[in-house]
């Protein structure tokens, strides 16, 4: 058994470490991307940025829904990195690299988020 | 000449690393304000009266007209006199006409500077057994409490029984070409506030006088060039200086160009000698005022010293030595790269700079324009040019020329050839020019370039492009060209490309907003220059794609911002203002300018490769041969940490190639601190070695005793961000292997 902390696992601890880096890259995307996007550049930042926003919100939480929705994003970054380079490795490092990396552990969380739901199922705390 | 690196290779887990407020980074845009009353009329491109009024206030500046300081005259040296150019004596043929096959005569090998070497003991097969056969000290390097402002770049050079060069800061030292062991060194006593932007010493010069009869001292002298402006001969057998030559050996180049101060003009590049004128230039630091000193190239008597002619742009009728008051004329375009000298037509290329206050050009004169940021062949007998070829019209962008050229023999159309010098450049474009006309023979294209954006400041309509040559330059910037190691740096450098001006190569400067320069002032070809083949037909080019990101601000911002000339009596170096963010002083605007890069991970905007090496066959319609990205993700990563990757991605890379009969090309330059050997004809890396110290300086190679050693000097760079050492390392094959 894991140990805790303040009542709460340390996965879910991570869980929602994972959300709140999730939300400020989110937050970032939003600012930068609306200011990109007034300068006349892409519209991926502007869009991808309220999705990673809501992900992030959700898994604070410890909804599933954030999983998934940044699986959502993470699938948009790379359509979009591909039809704006291509399949060059050295374009698509920048672009798909660390989400996909991210992603990683964002997989790892779908079952921590899943028992949270059930646990709020029976009623217990969140 | 300014150069950095950074760079290199995204490892994954940066993503997480990076905090939210590198966003934050970003300044308003869209400083600056109108330039009101300070636009310039009529009348403002000429030089200041010498009772010009002075400006009394806290950030004024010494006048133009001031006399020299005690103390710029580094040696305390009396005035030189003049000989006229009839009375020279008949040069002897130097070293560098025909070197011997084991030598390398000059900075480039020999007279054409063509850095081939005719030595094949080592070649792709053996090349891989190469060994360190020895390493020499020069005892030059910042000491505690010095800034770094270090980067060596010196190439040795080899004549007979002698292994000749200096240390950064302009000792001359004899040393056993065998064995490295020091036969002689001339101390110089030089002080570090000499030190302009960099304290180099590319080389040393080696001359054979007809007046001094062989076996007696001072028959054969080496010739240098310091950085607080001293002409120094001393014998190459003993190294003591020349009592002969100017006072007891040593010329005081400080004589006629009025107010300075040191570290002001250096000259870090060999001298020039061309049927007995030894023909020297010097760099003039960036960016400081309108009126800085003199741009002025000068001959003298190789043999006795004494002044034979001045160059002075604006004074094109007068190649006398300036007396009383007077001074050359102040805020000329420089010449600090290497020239070639040509004795069959007694021409001297000289590779010029821009006029003083590099990035606003409403002041300047016809004369200046006529020849800034171009070859200009000067007559050695009477300092006049004989021809001028200008590759950047009106130069705003700092494409000042830093490369030497190479004499070579172009083939013709009608099977004939024609005696030509390939001119490398900072935007990538290689002309090659017939050296007795200046023509070029391959086409050459004037094509329309953009208006400018500052009032009172019109660019040229159009700018010439070498349309027979391969461009060695990257496609214009966009935006989805920038780069990071994670979606958020990568849109920072969004953001930035776009808060930019940016219409391709020649953007004009602009007050409003930011402008980017690419290739910009550390692109195409710098000073390590070209190899070229001459069996073969062969050129071997190593050059950069690296922006740069500027901004003209207004007076009263540079007084905000603390922007002094270096000879103001307030300057603090740390301020900035050499070479990177300057005053400007004189002009309306200063200038704040920086790679264009994230200054968070250190890391340029756009993606990689920043540095390339190319293979030209000049006999074969000047077709690419091979080209590949030169240097390796090994010693470079974000914040500056080395990943450890082979990967050769292709980093910043000062210093250039040297060629050989065996089929090789040896060059260090890039970031990575390797000196590699390359497969000449098929561009393959074949060996590569780790330098104590970044390899940014021209390598050599040279034969004693029936064995072939490969020189380089492994004194790093300080912009560049490599180790900087006072370490020359020497290769070669073990017996077994030869």
């Amino acid at each position: 058994m894991l140990r805790e902390y303040g009542g709460k696992p340390l996965v879910e601890w991570l869980v929602w470490l994972l959300g709140a880096v999730i939300f400020l890259v989110g937050l970032v995307f939003v600012a930068g991307g609306a200011e990109l996007a007034l300068l006349g550049g892409s519209l991926y930042y502007l869009l991808c940025g309220p999705v990673l926003l809501a992900s992030g919100l959700c898994m604070l939480m410890g909804r599933l829904q954030g999983a998934l929705l940044y699986l959502a994003a993470l699938a948009y970054t790379w359509v979009w990195s591909v039809w704006e380079v291509g399949f060059s490795p050295i374009d698509l490092l920048p672009r798909a690299f660390g989400p996909t990396l991210l992603g990683l552990p964002v997989l790892f969380s779908i079952p921590v988020l899943r028992r949270m739901a059930a646990r709020r199922a029976i009623g217990g705390t969140c | 000449m300014r150069r950095y690196r950074f760079l290199a290779m995204g490892m994954g887990a940066a993503w997480l690393c990076l905090p939210v407020s590198s966003y934050a980074q970003f300044a308003a845009a869209g400083s600056g304000g109108p330039p009101g009353a300070s636009i310039p009329g009529p009348g403002r491109a000429d030089e200041p009266a010498e009772q010009a009024p002075a400006d009394p206030g806290y950030f004024a500046g010494p006048s133009p007209y001031a006399p020299q300081a005690p103390g710029v005259n580094a040696a305390n040296l009396p005035d030189i006199g003049s000989v006229a150019a009839d009375s020279l004596p008949a040069m002897l043929p130097q070293a560098g006409a025909d070197p011997a096959p084991g030598d390398w005569a000059t900075y480039g090998r020999d007279d054409a500077q063509t850095r081939y070497s005719p030595l094949a003991q080592i070649t792709p097969e053996n090349v891989s057994h190469l060994q360190v056969a020895f390493t020499y000290h020069t005892g030059s390097y910042p000491r505690p409490g010095q800034t770094n402002k270090w980067a060596a770049e010196t190439t040795p050079i080899k004549v007979g029984d002698g292994l000749y060069m200096c240390s950064a800061q302009n000792d001359i030292m004899k040393l056993d070409p065998a064995t490295g062991k020091e036969i002689w060194r001339r101390n110089l006593g030089e002080k570090y506030e000499a030190i302009p932007y960099t304290a180099a010493c590319k080389g040393v010069t080696y001359f054979t006088s007809s007046q001094v009869p062989q076996g007696q001292p001072c028959h054969n002298r080496i010739l240098e060039g310091t950085l607080d402006m001293r002409l120094v001969a001393v014998d190459a057998a003993t190294g003591e200086f020349c009592p002969g030559f100017g006072h007891d050996g040593q010329v005081n180049l400080m004589q006629g160009m009025g107010e300075s101060v040191p570290g002001f003009v250096a000259m870090t590049v060999p001298p020039t000698v061309v049927n007995g004128v030894v023909v020297v230039n010097h760099q003039v630091l960036d960016g400081q005022r309108r009126w800085a000193p003199s741009g002025v190239v000068r001959g003298y008597d190789a043999e006795s010293g004494r002044f034979v002619w001045a160059w002075d742009v604006k004074r094109p009728d007068d190649h006398d030595q300036p007396t009383g008051n007077r001074h050359y004329s102040r805020g000329t375009p420089n010449s600090w790269a290497a020239m070639t000298g040509d004795d069959a037509l007694g021409l001297v290329y000289v590779p010029t700079g821009n006029s003083a206050g590099d990035y606003f050009s409403g002041y300047r004169s016809a004369a200046e324009n006529a020849v800034s940021t171009s070859i200009v062949a000067l007559d050695v007998k009477t300092g006049s040019p004989r021809w001028v070829f200008q590759t950047v019209h009106k130069d705003v962008w700092d494409y000042d020329m830093g490369s030497q050229v190479t004499m070579m023999d172009m083939p013709g159309t009608d099977g004939q050839t024609v005696p030509a010098i390939i001119v490398p450049t900072k935007r990538g474009q290689t002309f090659v020019l017939d050296r007795r006309t200046g023509q070029s023979i391959l086409p050459v294209e004037e094509r329309p370039a953009p208006a400018g954006n500052v009032a009172g400041d019109t660019r040229a309509p159009t700018q010439p492009w070498s349309v027979g040559m391969p461009s060695l330059h990257m496609p214009d910037l966009r935006e989805q060209d920038m780069w990071g190691v994670s979606p958020i740096d990568q849109l920072y450098c969004r953001i930035k490309f776009r808060r930019a001006h940016y219409v391709g190569e020649f953007t004009p400067p602009s007050l409003d907003r930011p402008w980017i320069m690419y290739p910009g002032n550390n692109g195409g070809s710098d000073w390590g220059s070209m190899a070229y083949d001459p069996q073969t037909g062969i050129l071997i080019a190593n050059w950069n794609a690296s922006p740069m990101y500027a901004q003209l601000i207004t007076r009263n911002k540079a007084d905000a911002l603390n922007l002094m000339p270096i000879d103001d009596p307030h300057y603090h170096p740390g301020a900035g203002a050499a070479e990177g963010n300057g005053p400007m002083e004189g002009t309306p605007y200063a200038i704040t300018i920086a790679p264009f890069w994230d200054p968070f991970t250190r890391m340029l905007c756009h993606k990689p490769p920043y540095g390339m090496i190319t293979a030209i066959d000049m006999k074969h319609d000047q077709k690419v041969l091979w080209q590949h990205p030169l240097g390796t993700a090994r010693a470079n990563g974000p914040w500056g940490l080395p990943t450890g990757l082979p990967w050769e991605i292709g980093t910043p890379n000062n210093g250039g190639a040297v060629v050989t009969a065996g089929g090789l090309v040896f060059i260090g330059a890039a970031t990575d601190n390797l000196i590699r050997a390359i497969d000449e004809r098929t561009g393959k890396v074949l060996w590569s070695h780790v330098l104590p110290g970044g390899g940014q300086a021209n390598p050599m190679t040279y034969e004693v005793n029936g064995r072939q050693y490969v020189a380089i000097m492994a004194g790093g760079h300080h912009f560049m961000m490599t180790p900087v050492t006072d370490e020359l390392v020497v290769f070669a094959l073990p017996q077994a292997a030869r």
